[in-house]
Parts: C-alpha cells; sequence; structure tokens
C-alpha cells in the first residue's frame, strides 16, 4: 500500500523533521495538561486551606421554641462532632480595680462545654492566665482594666447581677464568624462583633441564665457548633456546593427548628472565586506556551515544504491524485500527532509528580479526563494544521513547475494589506479599556450564591495585544527587509563587506520568511519575558501581602496590658539573626464614639525593621508621609473613611480620647490631620490611626510598646522567631512572615505558583531555544543547496558566513528586542487586568533581569550554534549536495 | 604561453562510500589540460564525467592520485579566480536576480560592486540574455538558467572553463549557438574550455575528445596522437 510505503519512507528519510514536529506537538499537549495538573493541585490546596482556616464548619442556631436536647441530637446525627454553645445578653460588665470603676456597655456572656477548646482549637486563643474557667475577651479586659484574678460584675435583664473570677485573657482571631447573625439574608451588612465577651464554663452558665430561659427568652440564644466531614472533592466549586447541600438538608431535618450558619461554606464560596481566578491565571500564563509550540511545528514543518513540493511533484507525474496526496499528508500528521500527544501527555504526568505533586490532570476524574482528552486534540490539531493544511494548499493550488518557487516576488499577505496587527491591537486596547470600566472584575462570585462566573473575554485584551504586537513586528521586519539600502548598510555590511549588496538583496528576497522567523522569536521572547515578570510581580505581591499582615519578617506582640518600653527592644537586638528591631506603640483610642486603633511609630527608623509600601499611603509615598509626619510631633495619619466622617482637611485638630496610663481615665489628647494610612504592618484591614510615638507616650503617660517589629536580613525569619520565643517566653507572642505567609488563605496569593512557574519558564527557555535555534538550521539546512552553489562558486567560509550571520543577527537581534517591548507591554497588561490577584496592587513590575539574561543567553547560544554548524556543514560535502536534487 | 600545464592529473581515482557500498566513480585519471585545448568529455551516465570536471575544477578531492595546477596555483586559489565551473543542475541562487547571480562570482572574488555588474551585464549580452537582467531564477526556464549560468561563468575571465552538460537543457539550434559562444570566449580569453557531453555532435566541434565508461577514461580524439582507443595518459 502507498500509505505504509510512504510512512516507512517518511520515518527512515525525515526522521529528523519527524522529530522535530513530534517535539514541538509534545511541548504544546504537555504544557497544555501541565496547566490541567497544576490546576488540579492547585483547587486542592485552595480546599484545603478552606478547611484549614475554618474553627467550626457550622454554627447552628436553634430557633424559639426548640427542644434544646432533641436539637443537639438532630445535629450530632448529621455532623462528625457538635458541642452546645450558649449565648446570653449582658446589660454591662463592671469592675474595679487600684480604686478606680470601669463599666462598660452591653455585651454577650459565652457558655462553653469543657471540650470546646480542644475540639475546636482555632476559635479562641490564650493570651494571659489560665486555659480554662472564666476567660475574658482582650478588649473588655482593656475596656475594664482587669487582669486574671480580678473580678468582674455581670449585668443581666431581668435579674440581679453577679460576680466571676476572671482566670484568663483571650482573643477570638475569628470574632465575626462565632457572633455572626446566622440567617441573615444575603447581602445584609455583616454585624459587628459585640464589644464585651466573657466566657464561662456550661455549667457556671446555665447556673446563671437558665433562670432567664422562661423570663426573658430574647435574652438568650442556643447553638450547636458542628465539625462535618472533611472527605470533600478537590474543587472549591463541587465542594462548595457539597456542603450548602449539606447544610440545606439539615435545616430540612430539623424542620425549620434551626438554621445553619455555614462558615466552611461562605468560606469554600471565597475560594472557589480564587480557584477560578487560578484558571483564568493559568490558562492566560499557559496558553500562549501551547500557542507558540504550535506555531514553531507549524515552522519546523514549513522549513522542509521545498522538499515536500518536490516529492509531490514527482508522486503527481506518477499519477497521484489531489485526495491521494492528501490523505498521505494526513497520515503524516496523524503519526506526528499521535506520537506527540502520547509523549506529552507522559511528559505532564511526569512534570505534575515532581513538580505540583499529583500526576492526575483534573480535579476529578472527568475534568482529567477532559484536560488530558483535550491537550491530546489541541496535538493532533496542530499537527494537522502544520502538516496536511500545507500539504493540501500545494496539493491543490501548485502546478508542478511552481513547487519549485521559494523565494518570489510574492506580495505581503493579505493581513498585512488589510491591517490586521493595527486591527488587534485597537481591539486590544478597547477590550482593556472596557475592563478597565469595570474595574477588572474577572471573577464574579457573588457571596451566597451557587452561580460563579468568569468574564473570559477580559483576556482578550493581553491575548489580542500579543497577537497582534507578534504580527506588527512581522510587519515592522518585512517593511526594514524592503529597505535594501538599510539591510546592506546596517545589517550585513559588519558581517560580510564587500558582499553587502548581495546579502542584502538575498535578505530582501526571503522578506517573508525572515519576518517570519523573526515574528517567532518576538512572540517566544515575549512569552518568556511577560510570564517572568508576571510570576516575579506576583511573588513580590506575596510577599508584600505576608508582610503587612505579620509586620515584619518576625513580629513580638507584647500580650495586652503589658507595660514594657522601647528598651526591651535591645534585648531581642542581640539575639544572632536580628538586624533590626523597631517598636510600634498599639493604642485605642476613641474618634468620636467609634473605637480604633492608634499606633506611636518612630518615623526616622520604622523603615529599617518592615518595607513600607507606597500604596499603603494616599497622597504621597511612604517616604514624604513618613517624613511629614515626623515633622511634627502631633501630627497623625488617618484612614480614608475617617477622614469622609469627620470632614477632615488637612491641617485639622482632630481630637481623640485616649487612656491615661496613671488615672487609667480618658483624656482627650489634640492632633493635627496631615494624610491618610490605608494599610499598616500589624494593623488591621479596617480604619486606624498612625501618630508619633514620642507624642503617644507624652500624652498617655507611658512608652508601652504593642510590638516590636524585627528584621531579620538574611536570616531565616523562623529559626530567628524561635529564638526570640525561647527567650520572651509567655510574654509576647511570637510570629514570622513563612508561617503568617501560609495563613492567608482567602487571597489568591497564598496560591503557590512556584511549581508552574518552575515548568513555565522551564517551557519558555526551551521554546526560546528552539524558536530561534531550531527555526533557524532548519531553515539554513533548506537552503544547503544554495549554499554548496556558493562554494561551488568559490566563496570563502567567511563570505558564506557573511550571508548566515547577517540573517540570524537580524532575527535574534530583531525577535529579542521586538520582544522585550512586547513583554514588557503585555506583563503590565496582564498584571492590570489581574489586578483582583494581587492585595494591595504592586506599586511597579518586578522584573526577573537573571532569568530574562538567561532567556537571551539561551537564544543567542542556540542561533550561533546553529549558524557555526550551518558554516561547517556546508563546507564538508558541497557536491553531494548539489547532486542531491 | 607557459610551458607548465593548466591542470595535471597523475593516477587519480575517486571512490564514494566504504565496503560494501563503495562506488568508483573514477579509476586512475592521467592527463594534462593545456591553455588553448577545447575538450569534450563523453560517456553513458554515471560514468564519471561529472566526477572527473569537479576534481579538475578543485571542488572535490580525489581518494588517490594527485591533481595539481602546476600553471594556476594552490587548491584554494581556483575559485573564484582562474577556474570557473558550470554545474550540471539548476545553479543560480534563489535569492539573486540573474545580473546579481552573474556577479556573485566577481564580489566573491573581491571586484567592486558597480565594476562587478558592468562585467555581468557585458556577459549577459554576449549570451542574449539583457532582457532577463532583473529576473529571478525561478522566472526562468530551464535553458534560459542553463545559459545565465554559462554567462556568470564567463564573466568571470577564466583561465580554464569548466561546463557540465551546458547543453542540457537546450532545443538542438540553441545548443550548438551556445558552444559557438563557449568557443569563441575560450578562444579570445586564451582560456581551456572542458566540457562534458551526451551530444555527440557537440563532441564533434572539439579537437579533444575523452571518452569515460565506468569511471575509466580514455581519448577517443587528440590533435597530437590521433589514434583511437588509447588511455589518457598522453
Ligand atoms: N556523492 C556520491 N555518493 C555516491 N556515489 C556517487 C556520488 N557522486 C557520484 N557517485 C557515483 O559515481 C558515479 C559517477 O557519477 P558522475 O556524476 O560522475 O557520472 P556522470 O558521468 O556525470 O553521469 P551523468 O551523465 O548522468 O551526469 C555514478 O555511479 C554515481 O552514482
Ligand atoms: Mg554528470
Amino acid at each position: 500500500m502507498l500509505g505504509v510505503t510512504w510512512i516507512r519512507g517518511v520515518i527512515a528519510r525525515r526522521t529528523g523533521r519527524l522529530v522535530a514536529t513530534a517535539t514541538g506537538v509534545a511541548i504544546a499537549v504537555a504544557l497544555l495538561a501541565s496547566i490541567g495538573t497544576f490546576l488540579a493541585g492547585s483547587k486542592a490546596t485552595m480546599t484545603r486551606r478552606a478547611v484549614q482556616n475554618v474553627p467550626v464548619d457550622w454554627q447552628v442556631e436553634a430557633q424559639p421554641g426548640a427542644d434544646p436536647a432533641a436539637f443537639l441530637q438532630t445535629v450530632a446525627t448529621n455532623t462528625k462532632v457538635a458541642l452546645p454553645v450558649d449565648f446570653a445578653k449582658t446589660t454591662g460588665l463592671q469592675a474595679t480595680t487600684s480604686g478606680s470603676t470601669q463599666t462598660t456597655g452591653p455585651g454577650v456572656i459565652v457558655g462553653l462545654p469543657a471540650n470546646y477548646r480542644t475540639t475546636f482549637p482555632g476559635m479562641i486563643r490564650d493570651l494571659a492566665g489560665a486555659r480554662s474557667g472564666v476567660l475574658i475577651a482582650q478588649q473588655t479586659a482593656a475596656n475594664l482594666h482587669v487582669a486574671p484574678g480580678d473580678t468582674i460584675t455581670v449585668g443581666r435583664a431581668g435579674a440581679s447581677a453577679f460576680d466571676v473570677r476572671v482566670t484568663g485573657v483571650v482573643d477570638l482571631p475569628k470574632a465575626d464568624s462565632f457572633f455572626q447573625k446566622v440567617g441573615a439574608p444575603v447581602g445584609a451588612q455583616p454585624q459587628a462583633p459585640p464589644d464585651n465577651v466573657l466566657f464561662l464554663p456550661a455549667a457556671q452558665w446555665h447556673e446563671r441564665f437558665d433562670t432567664l430561659a422562661a423570663s426573658r427568652p430574647d435574652q438568650l440564644t442556643y447553638q450547636v457548633h458542628a465539625r462535618i466531614t472533611h472527605a470533600l472533592p478537590g474543587d472549591p466549586a463541587a465542594a462548595y456546593t457539597q456542603v450548602t447541600g449539606g447544610a440545606r438538608n439539615l435545616e430540612v431535618k430539623l424542620a425549620g427548628t434551626g438554621l445553619v450558619g455555614d462558615n466552611l461554606g461562605s468560606t469554600l464560596g471565597a475560594a472557589r472565586g480564587d480557584a477560578l481566578y487560578a484558571q483564568v491565571l493559568f490558562l492566560f500564563l499557559g496558553l500562549p506556551g501551547a500557542v507558540l509550540a504550535g506555531l514553531l511545528t507549524a515552522a519546523v514543518a514549513a522549513s522542509g515544504a521545498d522538499r515536500r513540493r518536490r516529492e509531490q511533484a514527482l508522486l503527481r507525474t506518477r499519477g497521484a491524485t489531489t485526495t491521494t496526496l492528501v490523505r498521505l499528508a494526513l497520515l503524516e500528521a496523524a503519526l506526528v500527532g499521535g506520537i506527540g500527544a502520547i509523549v506529552g501527555l507522559a511528559t505532564a504526568a511526569m512534570v505534575g509528580a515532581t513538580a505540583f505533586t499529583t500526576a492526575s490532570f483534573g480535579a476529578t476524574t472527568a475534568t482529567a479526563v477532559v484536560w488530558a482528552g483535550g491537550a491530546a486534540i489541541g496535538g493532533l490539531v496542530i499537527a494537522a494544521w502544520a502538516i496536511a493544511v500545507p500539504a493540501w494548499r500545494d496539493a491543490r493550488f501548485l502546478t508542478v513547475a511552481g513547487a519549485r518557487r521559494v523565494v518570489g516576488r510574492g506580495r505581503a499577505p493579505r493581513w498585512f494589506r488589510f491591517g490586521l496587527d493595527l486591527a488587534l491591537l485597537a481591539g486590544s486596547g478597547l477590550v482593556f479599556w472596557l475592563s478597565s470600566r469595570n474595574g477588572y472584575h474577572l471573577v464574579l462570585a457573588p457571596e451566597g450564591t451557587p452561580s460563579i462566573s468568569v468574564s473570559y473575554w477580559a483576556l482578550f485584551g493581553p491575548a489580542l495585544l500579543w497577537v497582534g504586537a507578534g504580527l506588527l513586528a512581522w510587519r515592522i521586519a518585512y517593511l526594514l527587509l524592503g529597505a535594501r539600502r538599510f539591510l546592506a548598510l546596517g545589517v550585513a555590511r559588519p558581517f560580510s563587506g564587500l558582499l553587502a549588496n548581495i546579502v542584502g538583496a538575498t535578505m530582501s528576497r526571503q522578506r517573508r520568511l525572515l519576518a517570519g522567523a523573526l515574528a517567532l522569536v518576538a512572540l517566544t521572547t515575549a512569552f518568556a519575558a511577560s510570564t517572568a515578570v508576571f510570576n516575579t510581580t506576583y511573588k513580590a505581591q506575596a510577599e508584600v501581602d505576608a508582610r503587612l499582615s505579620n509586620g515584619a519578617n518576625v513580629t513580638v506582640t507584647q500580650a495586652p496590658g503589658g507595660t514594657a518600653g522601647p528598651a526591651a527592644g535591645t534585648k531581642i537586638a542581640a539575639i544572632p539573626g536580628v538586624t533590626a528591631v523597631e517598636p510600634v506603640q498599639h493604642r485605642y483610642a476613641y474618634v468620636g464614639a467609634d473605637l480604633q486603633d492608634l499606633f506611636g511609630v518612630r518615623t526616622a527608623t520604622i523603615a529599617d525593621a518592615t518595607k513600607l509600601q507606597d500604596a499603603y499611603f494616599q497622597g504621597g509615598t511612604a517616604r514624604t508621609l513618613m517624613h511629614r509626619l515626623g515633622q511634627q510631633s502631633d501630627a497623625i495619619l488617618v484612614s480614608a473613611e475617617t477622614v469622609k466622617d469627620f470632614q477632615l482637611r488637612p491641617g485639622d485638630t482632630l481630637r481623640l480620647r485616649l487612656q491615661d496610663a496613671h488615672t487609667k481615665q480618658l483624656k482627650e489628647v489634640p492632633f493635627h490631620y496631615i494624610g491618610i494610612a490605608t494599610e499598616f504592618p500589624t494593623a488591621p484591614r479596617d480604619s486606624f490611626m498612625l501618630a508619633n510615638a514620642t507624642y503617644v507616650a507624652r500624652a498617655t503617660g507611658s512608652n508601652a510598646v504593642g510590638a516590636f517589629l524585627v528584621d531579620t536580613g538574611s536570616a531565616s525569619p523562623t529559626a530567628v522567631a524561635a529564638r526570640i520565643r525561647a527567650q520572651v517566653g509567655t510574654a509576647a507572642t511570637v510570629t514570622d512572615i513563612t508561617s503568617s505567609r501560609r495563613v492567608i488563605g482567602s487571597s489568591l496569593t497564598a496560591v503557590d505558583l512556584s511549581g508552574l512557574t518552575r515548568v513555565e519558564l522551564g517551557f519558555a527557555v526551551a521554546l526560546a531555544a528552539a524558536a530561534t535555534g531550531l527555526v533557524l538550521a532548519l531553515g539554513f539546512a533548506e537552503r544547503r543547496r544554495t549554499f554548496a552553489i556558493a562554494i561551488a562558486l568559490g566563496a570563502k567560509p567567511r563570505q558564506l558566513g557573511g550571508f548566515v550571520w547577517s540573517e540570524a543577527a537580524f532575527v535574534t537581534v530583531g525577535g529579542l528586542v521586538a520582544g522585550a517591548f512586547i513583554g514588557w507591554a503585555l506583563a503590565a497588561m496582564l498584571v492590570k487586568v489581574l489586578t483582583g490577584v494581587f492585595d494591595p496592587p504592586p506599586a511597579a513590575l518586578a522584573v526577573p533581569w537573571i532569568y530574562l539574561a538567561t532567556v537571551a543567553g539561551v537564544a543567542i547560544a542556540a542561533v550561533t550554534m546553529a549558524t557555526i554548524t550551518t558554516i561547517r556543514r556546508a563546507q564538508r560535502a558541497p557536491v553531494s549536495v548539489l547532486r542531491d536534487l | 604561453m607557459s610551458y607548465e600545464p593548466l591542470v595535471r592529473c597523475d593516477g587519480v581515482a575517486r571512490t564514494y562510500g566504504t565496503g560494501a557500498n563503495a562506488v568508483v566513480a573514477l579509476h586512475g585519471a592521467t592527463c594534462e589540460i593545456w591553455a588553448g585545448d577545447h575538450t569534450a568529455i563523453t560517456g553513458p551516465s554515471g560514468s564519471g564525467k561529472s566526477t572527473l570536471l569537479h576534481l579538475i575544477a578543485g571542488l572535490e578531492t580525489p581518494t588517490a592520485g594527485a591533481i595539481t595546477w602546476p600553471a594556476l596555483g594552490a587548491r584554494a586559489a581556483l575559485r573564484p579566480g582562474p577556474v570557473a565551473l558550470v554545474l550540471q543542475g539548476p545553479s543560480l541562487l534563489p535569492p539573486l536576480d540573474v545580473t546579481e547571480n552573474v556577479a556573485l562570482p566577481l564580489v566573491l572574488g573581491g571586484v567592486d560592486g558597480d565594476d562587478a555588474n558592468e562585467r555581468a551585464l557585458r556577459a549577459l549580452e554576449r549570451f542574449d540574455l539583457t532582457d532577463l537582467a532583473r529576473k529571478l531564477p525561478e522566472e526562468l526556464s530551464g535553458g534560459q538558467a542553463q545559459r545565465v549560468a554559462i554567462a556568470r561563468a564567463l564573466a568571470q575571465e577564466p583561465r580554464l572553463l569548466l561546463a557540465d552538460e551546458p547543453t542540457g537543457q537546450l532545443d538542438h539550434a540553441t545548443g550548438a549557438a551556445v558552444v559557438d559562444v563557449l568557443l569563441a570566449a575560450a578562444i579570445e580569453l586564451g582560456a581551456a574550455l572542458v566540457v562534458s557531453t551526451h551530444d555527440p555532435d557537440v563532441a564533434a566541434r572539439f579537437d579533444h575528445v575523452w571518452l569515460a565508461t565506468d569511471g575509466r577514461i580514455t581519448v577517443l580524439l587528440s590533435p597530437d596522437a590521433p589514434s583511437e582507443g588509447q588511455p589518457c595518459s598522453a
């Protein structure tokens, strides 16, 4: 059969090209499948993180009239662990310490079963005193000036007040969810947790509040806190569906007597948005690579076109029809595509196992099949497009005589004449502008609703930019190649001296070929550059995010009520690995009726211990605002909301009420408003204020430090933190940036891109080498007859080099320069379009110079090798090349 | 005229491949070519005509025997220079137009661009190819391309002109005209001319005729020794 003979011939005689095209297909398939693997891995991580970050999965609240015992029973049979929790309102708390009496407003008294803390360890954190007994929330303790051992009086509506002795001070990291209003309508304003909180052992609570059950049921709330199974699907969206479905199911079983506060569900709801972001991110970063691999395959296949045309012409003279020719080409494409797909999938599985520790291509079996199948089909399509389509075109439209044509005066391609590149760039700008108007909201995941959507069309901005800019590079190269004088004097002269005009003419007649090669190099470089710049920026931003929440590399937070002054920092500074220590005061201050955090800083030295981003401030850079703050002792930076609420204008006096350290009374302290701070290390994400430490110390009569920010230079933050912990003991909490990076779960920055980054950047380097070296080498190989003729005419190696080096230099230098521009523009646009990924948004792109230099170096090395090999081989046996028609 | 031959072959042999696949394209040929000699090499296909021409042109090296160019210089100085070779197949550089193709060996030899161009145009005129001056090789017929290749060789004003099947692609009349031009140019330049050909009519116009059979070269006709069938060692 002709087909079998043909394939055998292809395998035997064109092994090199077969391997090259199959490799191109394999790279594309491997990239696509790797994206699937990565997504599977990162989605599973997101689900796991979400689960880890939720201390109590469900808070099931009993409705009035429910029977507590039956209620608990129903919840317990439908969950893995269930514990009852009682809430009672208090009219106010009172305490008398050091001769003065403090009174608070209303609060909440919570009754906890003995094993609650061990069952749900993440909900309550110890700050001082005992772990059990009567525990008081930190801010309440501050309001009442009480410490473990002090007695407080608890007021009850409809009953007399009673006294309890405080045994410990605690903190509620998840106060919002603990005190949530269960069953609040979707989109309702989140309720602020109560200002005053006291935990009692369950027995003590019942002793004090059971009497109210009949008289004042409105004062009491009964909840069951539950943990459900954590055997969830890897995909957050699927896990979300399962968990929320379970919650609805439980509510049905409770028959209207209870509502589920679905903490796990809402965390997964946020995570599924992040998962979609991850998906978008990787389509963004990975698809261009697959497209490039396809283009490369086509370029490799095209470099054999001349020979194929001659073969086709030969087969035609022996009577082969167009159908036969196309069938043979399809057979070849199937062979290349099949081999490429198999090798690509195997590579992806291997890469997945090593880089992402998962060899599965999807979060579920179905998605795995879709990803693997899709990637394989992609490979076959590439093979068909690169091999069969050109063969079909030639078979249909080329005459036997035309099969000889290689250069020609052919007109510019149609897209060129119609300005497709400019249209694509304009389209890209338009899409970008439109998506900027809605604030680059790529992923819409409304809280509480099962539907979630991605605005994929925002992806068209960068996609069109990439393609349009690639074509524009083609156009510019094509126009430059039309300018013979430029070629002769600007490009060829250094390599070819007297031959410059002839070399210029040669290049000019191969405009399409060379412009195509240059555009391919530009696109590859742009891919590598934009991916690398984006990834570096992303990593830098994750670092900023982690530092912002931790404060510095290591942060030593003093226990509330501590009185240690800045002098305590000298002990920390002496610990090995510590390069700088900076005390930050932490006070609470009333702005009108609003209680806010107030931080006192030393403006001159704060930046030694932590990095202040310009994005933390409004109306100036971090430097200028710190400088301005330091200039005026009573200056203060406040949040934008405070400015709006109090109609502040720069220079206005702002009177705060601060507690005096000696009298424990609130006293009014005047400040001058000078600017806005939106974020600050260790500060909460909502409103806070920033002032000079010396002024705050003078005004309050205490220089007590809230936290020490510690820079560790090049030492490991974890190791230094351990050393500090050993020294300070329980007097302070020591946290380090590495652990805090792991804790930030809600933001996508927590997704570790490093696995995919490594794979992608590796692929990018391989593609850059292939696009430059391989494509040039194959192009030169195609013209080995031309070189042989030149040698027969007497061209010396140096003269031959003139031809080869001029082309190589034009394509490589032009491609790298164009690619650098496109890559930069692309990275800038990507960072903008993917703004949602960043929190806070980056101030500038982070450029990985070493990686980019590596890419350029690899490309140049590949070109140099291809060129030298070409020149060497051309000289080896010119005659046999001339005989081989 | 010098008293040394342009080319001296001394038992020159050329073998391709090794072992069982070895093909002996040329068995020890011994011959000389003097200035002014007009030689035709005839013989069946695959008999070693092209191989001998390539060796004489210095494009290939013999696997046995020695070849020297006493009156022309070292092998490396032959092309571009005193030797010009017209190849058997298509031999124009596709990306260069006709004039540039003809000028190329001159430029390779260090002739200034404008000068080379002028000389190229003169050579084209000689073959009536002025109309084709700005055409690309792919726009030429096989015969036109062949004539351009010959024009390119002549433009170099060589002392030894080698042409492998120069009339292979031409009709009889054009072929005869091309041979006229070749012979006239050789006489004008005082150059030696060696052509290979299948065409007995072409061979008949040369004063030296060598026959190649299975890699062995014999002299069929020589003005000095008109005896037939003698080995080429005169
Ligand atoms: N590079 C090579 N490798 C192997 N064999 C070769 C090579 N070049 C030539 N030959 C063989 O050497 C022999 C002589 O070839 P050559 O081209 O010199 O013949 P020719 O007389 O010019 O033939 P034609 O009239 O067809 O041009 C042939 O058998 C050919 O197959
Ligand atoms: Mg021959």
